[in-house]
């Protein structure tokens, strides 16, 4: 397996090297190192997932599913900076799946969130303009403006150009504070 | 994009805006009330969405997660045994 390290913005070179002796202990076949790719990416994933479906169950369900992937195709997997970038891809196509059995069965986001904490009213106010925000708007801002990660490596997990990214971006940033406006601080 | 002044404004929401040109715009905006209002609602809006970020990934998240996950994995490893002829070589023929 070839094991180049690469540094991917918003990654420690300390993350980048766990990754890499995970997914190597991984594709030879010790399945135990599966823990240790979570341990590194399993938050992010499901902020992720939870930021695109604003279902909890939902989004834990697609983490789950997401290092499932990871474990499947173990004889695959490559240390070479991309890892993380497919990681985020196989989340979104999992989303997307799920996002279109909702609207088959009209299910409604999430209430059990809610809570009586002025910070918990502050969070379902942005998750819930978030989730009337089209997808092509919403995942930009969930990946560029709330999991910080770069431009170019935002455009290669949703498979479109740096341009096209960050006109979603721009264009998303101004939905958000429309649907925002009410309550702005 | 509209203008020069609209991706200079989502550059600042974002603060991806080099430190001078920052203070540059923001030198501009304090002459432009609609700049500098745009800018600013522009600019809290990414601040809002990034501070409600924190809180959602508890402890029972993570436990629920990984129990998912060992629980599928160990389906998938002991899941349905080999077909009876994959599990003893065949004859060689010829």
């Amino acid at each position: 397996m070839r094991c180049n390290v690469c540094i991917m913005p918003g990654e420690t070179n300390h993350d980048s090297l766990q990754e890499k002796r995970w997914l190597t202990a991984l594709n030879e076949g010790d399945t135990r190192a599966l823990g240790g790719i979570y341990e590194l990416y399993g938050e992010r994933i499901f902020r992720y997932t939870f930021r695109m479906l604003g279902n909890r169950s939902d989004a834990e369900d697609i983490t789950a599913e997401t290092f499932l992937r990871v474990l499947r195709r173990s004889g695959e997997l490559r240390a070479d900076g991309a890892f993380r970038t497919w990681l985020f891809r196989i989340a979104r196509n999992l989303c997307i799946d799920k996002m279109r059995q909702h609207k088959l069965m009209e299910l409604p986001p999430d209430a059990s969130i809610a809570g009586t904490e002025e910070k918990s009213t502050l969070r379902i106010t942005v998750q819930q303009a978030l989730s009337e925000l089209p997808t092509e708007y919403r995942e930009p801002l969930v990946l560029c403006d709330l999991e910080e990660m770069a431009a170019r490596e935002a455009a290669e997990v949703l498979k479109i150009s740096v341009p096209a990214l960050k006109s979603r971006l721009y264009r998303g940033r101004r939905a958000l504070r429309d649907k925002l406006g009410g309550t702005q601080e | 994009m509209n203008n020069i002044y609209d991706k200079l404004v989502d550059m600042y929401a974002g603060q991806e805006l080099a430190e001078d040109l920052n203070a540059e715009l923001e030198a501009v905006a304090s002459t432009n009330p609609a700049l500098k209002s745009d800018m600013t609602s522009l600019r809290a809006t990414v601040t809002r969405l990034q501070s409600d970020d924190d809180g959602a990934y508890t402890d029972e998240t993570h436990a629920r997660i990984l129990m998912k996950l060992y629980a599928r994995a160990g389906e998938l490893q002991t899941g349905a045994p080999e077909p009876i002829y994959l599990q003893y070589q065949l004859p060689m023929s010829g």
